[in-house]
């Protein structure tokens, strides 16, 4: 059998494996959010100011919040099955329709933090191991720390006040100038501009984490007999930097990226917060203290989902990168 | 007729007002981009009295009239309003040529619709404020009449676009109006057609260019937008992304530093007076340790109430002085009452305990409590904080708990199982509308939210609320609601804090925005750009 047709039976049966999880987080995730006192009836009610007790038990028969749980949770995983993710009552809207409203935004922002964090992170690891010990490895484990140390809505809110009111470089939040609605390429370049600051935000926390993994991880490859091997031959130190190691090296950064994706995808809400980004983790956040529970379900539904197919990418993804390491 | 006039003086002094704004050089054109905070959940104002609703939704559905600054009424879609000599019956004469954002005609058949059909069965208020309408005729398409069992003179007080908004039949008719897809596109008759919500970021109106006022609205587009974080909206409204901000969407404390260090934002309290919100404690008066009404007086006498506006309010409201705001002072319902000090007298409510028989025990404790939070922000919490501070000094040691929304309102309004809660209450235009729901017997009804949660129950208080509700003559009222004062100032069931002023935070640049009573809740049309 060849390598591809190997690879795709690999993938297909890892898909199949992955359906008793997704729905074993589901079943679990709703029993878990039915634990929580009050109901999405109770907040629009109350948000609403004065309901009467009819009005209350009628939205719940409509809401179907008057069955048992297990009869919601046989209904809501029928539904499931067919790739409904049922309606969400206080949006009044299909828990889908919300979710991909709001997939875009999230994307843009997990893809463009990840890229320049693993990037960064990479060379910044890398640099701080060959110049291991000098002041230059200091200076960017330094950084590091405090990158790392610091809180999220802390350096957002910096960031705002630095370069968005003292210095009229970026818009405060947002993720387009809701003055002027552009349209076509200006548009895309008003979201590019509104993007900077969070993506700044959000990826300076991961940058550190990749940094020390990439030069922990580049350390370790050092010292392995391959190296020696190498230098025995009379291999270039740059060639076995750039060649040897930094290949091996790549791998756990790759692992972590992979985990990442998947929990990103659930968007910060700290930073959609503080840049008032319009992610999935500002919306789960919302759902959850409205009691929105299907809109809940819905986005736990696709985040599970995407980390089992990440991770799936990921493991397909080291084949490439290890030659050593087969799929079977 | 007495009213007929009043409101034809009105109309006069409105008219008049309107040729004079003309001669000032308004610009049109322009975005107005403002707060809104939190987002809505929809925008069916005709389902909901939720908040952030009520910021967009008068832009989009007008109401039968508006009121200005000084609590008078101001013709919207109708242009005049006749009342009955014996006040039951009442007839509204509609604007002409006003149309839908649809293009259809706006009739009086849709006022009969909205009232009978939507608001008297479905608003969380409208059962209350239209609790007298038996039926309403409608002689013509411009001339709807309401025919109502007793006088209601609160009525007239509850017609405007945040509470009362007019909506169009031919898009509810025939359906359940609380799922009808109006309630996520709207359409009105107002100043402003709504274009676009992007949930998570903001909704756009676009102005209504067949608006029956003639060369109103002045801005071609509202934006409200909706930006979770307070420090980034203070931020926003610092850089004048955002010119516009009510409902402590920026909190007290940056907006009084916005103020002083920007000469571009200004403050005002006014445009909340319909609203009416009061803080305030509730007690459990069926179970715990404030059933007895003498612990209630005392607490209501110890805690220093200008303290709490001075130093969490940055000195934004004003001492409660009876059940009543003194907003109602207008209306000359309100009267001040006893138990009530400005500044607390920590010696004087420990002389009612001890007179009450409740002794000291080792640790000078004379009973223990639970005091619930409302949920709703620092500020409260802070609040709960001093409230415990001062309670230990007359022995009351409580115990403080803030949880969510949802299991606050439960544990508050569905089971009853708290001792003594901070909340606030929107007393509104007139007490039957905002104030008896939380005194009457009937309004002991659980699982509803936001009405008599002490479960307090007084016949005698009932009979007078009663009479409250349906008696027109404005001097008998009044003598109705110092009997009610007097009693509750005795009783207090609930403990009246202090009337809470919410700030409008401006950026100069927009004018004409503040002329209705309904402040952020008003239409708009005739604001402008500078």
């Amino acid at each position: 059998m060849n390598r591809s047709s190997k690879i795709i039976r690999y993938v297909s049966r890892r898909l199949i494996q992955g359906i008793p999880i997704i729905l074993a987080i589901v079943v679990l995730n709703f029993f878990l959010l039915n634990l929580a006192e009050g109901d999405a009836v109770d907040v629009l009610a109350g948000e609403a100011g004065s309901a009467t007790p009819e009005y209350m038990e009628e939205m719940r028969k409509k809401f179907g919040l008057d069955k048992p749980l297990p009869v919601q949770l046989a209904v809501y995983l029928k539904n499931v099955i067919q790739l409904d993710l049922g309606y969400s009552f206080r949006h009044d809207m299909q828990v889908t329709e919300l979710i991909i409203d709001r997939f875009w935004p999230t994307l843009i922002l997990m893809v463009s933090t990840i890229l320049l964090a693993v990037g960064f992170g990479v060379l910044l690891g890398l640099f701080a191991a060959i110049n291991l010990n000098t002041w230059k490895d200091s200076m960017v484990s330094v950084f590091a720390l405090i990158t790392y140390a610091t809180p999220l809505f802390w350096v957002g809110l910096m960031m705002i006040i630095l370069f968005s009111i003292k210095n009229d470089w970026f818009p405060t939040s947002g993720m387009e100038n809701s003055a002027m609605f552009y349209e076509g390429f200006e548009r895309v370049k008003d979201i590019a501009h509104h993007l900077v600051l969070p993506t700044i935000t959000l990826s300076l926390f991961y940058l550190a984490l990749y940094t020390r993994m990439m030069r922990a991880s580049m350390l370790e490859q050092y010292g392995q007999d391959y190296v020696i091997t190498a230098r025995a031959k009379g291999v270039s130190e740059r060639r076995i930097t750039f060649v040897h190691v930094l290949r091996n090296a790549l791998l756990p950064v790759v692992t972590m990226a992979g985990v990442q994706v998947g929990a990103l995808i659930g968007g910060s809400v700290i930073v959609e917060s503080v840049f008032a980004w319009p992610g999935l983790g500002m919306l789960a956040f919302e759902s959850l203290f409205a009691r929105d529970l299907n809109l809940l379900l819905g986005i736990f539904l696709l985040s599970s989902a995407l980390v089992v197919a990440v991770n799936l990418v990921v493991d397909v993804i080291y084949c490439f990168l290890d030659p050593r390491i087969e799929v079977n | 007729m007495k009213l007929t006039k009043i409101m034809k003086g009105v109309l006069a002094a409105a008219s008049i007002a309107a040729v004079g704004s003309f001669a000032q050089a308004q610009q049109a054109g322009g975005s107005l981009v403002f707060l809104v905070q939190p987002e809505p959940p929809t925008m069916a104002g005709y389902v909901s009295t939720s908040g952030p609703i009520g910021l967009l939704g008068p832009k989009i559905y007008d109401g039968l009239v508006d009121y200005d600054n000084d609590g008078k009424m101001v013709p919207m879609l109708a242009e005049s309003v006749d009342v009955s000599p014996d006040g039951k019956t009442i007839t509204f004469n509609l604007r002409k040529g006003v149309t839908w954002h649809d293009g259809e005609a706006f009739t009086s058949e849709d006022v009969q619709f909205t009232i009978m059909d939507v608001l008297k069965k479905v608003h969380p208020r409208g059962p209350n404020s239209f609790k007298e309408v038996s039926s309403i005729d409608t002689p013509d398409a411009h001339t709807a009449v309401f025919n109502l069992d007793n006088p209601a003179p609160y009525m007239l007080r509850a017609l405007s676009s945040y509470e009362s908004p007019m909506v169009p039949k031919h898009h509810l008719e025939g359906q359940d109006v609380k799922t009808a897809k109006l309630a996520n596109n709207p359409i009105g008759t107002g100043p402003f057609k709504f274009v676009e919500w992007k949930k998570g970021q903001y909704m756009r109106l676009d102005k209504n260019e067949n608006y029956w006022r003639e060369g109103r609205p002045y801005l071609d587009r509202i934006v409200g937008r909706f930006v979770p974080d307070a420090s980034t909206r203070a931020a926003a409204m610092e850089k004048g992304e955002v010119l516009y901000a009510a409902y402590n969407a920026v909190s007290n404390v940056e907006a009084v530093r916005l103020n002083k260090e920007k000469d571009n934002i200004g403050l005002t309290t006014d445009g909340y007076s319909m609203i009416n919100p009061m803080a305030l404690l509730e007690f459990n008066t069926k179970e715990g340790p404030f059933t007895d009404a003498a612990v209630r007086r005392a607490i209501s006498t110890a805690i220093d109430r200008q303290y709490m506006i001075d130093t969490i309010f940055f000195g934004y409201g004003k001492p409660a002085t009876s059940a009543l705001s003194s907003n109602f002072s207008a209306t000359g319902l309100h009267a001040k009452m006893p138990n009530y000090p400005a500044n607390g007298d920590v010696a004087a409510a420990n002389k009612i305990l001890d007179d009450a028989g409740y002794a000291r025990d080792g640790n000078g404790v004379r009973m223990k409590g639970m005091f619930d939070l409302i949920p709703y922000g620092e500020d409260w919490k802070r609040g709960g904080q001093y409230i415990q501070q001062v309670l230990g000094e007359i022995g009351i040691q409580v115990e403080l708990r803030y949880e969510d929304v949802p299991t606050w309102l439960k544990r508050v309004y569905h089971n009853y199982d708290f001792e003594m809660n901070l909340n606030y209450f929107y007393q509104l235009s007139d007490p039957v509308l905002g104030v008896h729901r939380h005194y009457g017997t009937n309004m002991i009804r659980k699982g509803t939210h936001f009405v008599n949660s002490s479960r307090y129950s007084n016949p005698e208080l009932d009979a007078l609320l009663s009479a409250g509700m349906t008696t027109p003559d404005a001097t008998k009222r009044a003598g109705i609601y110092l009997d009610i004062q007097k009693i509750l100032a005795n009783d207090m069931p609930v403990v009246n804090l202090f009337e809470l002023e919410f700030l409008v935070v401006y950026n100069t640049k927009l004018k004409g925005a503040y002329g209705s009573a309904m402040g952020a809740y008003a239409s708009f049309g005739d604001a402008y750009l500078d």
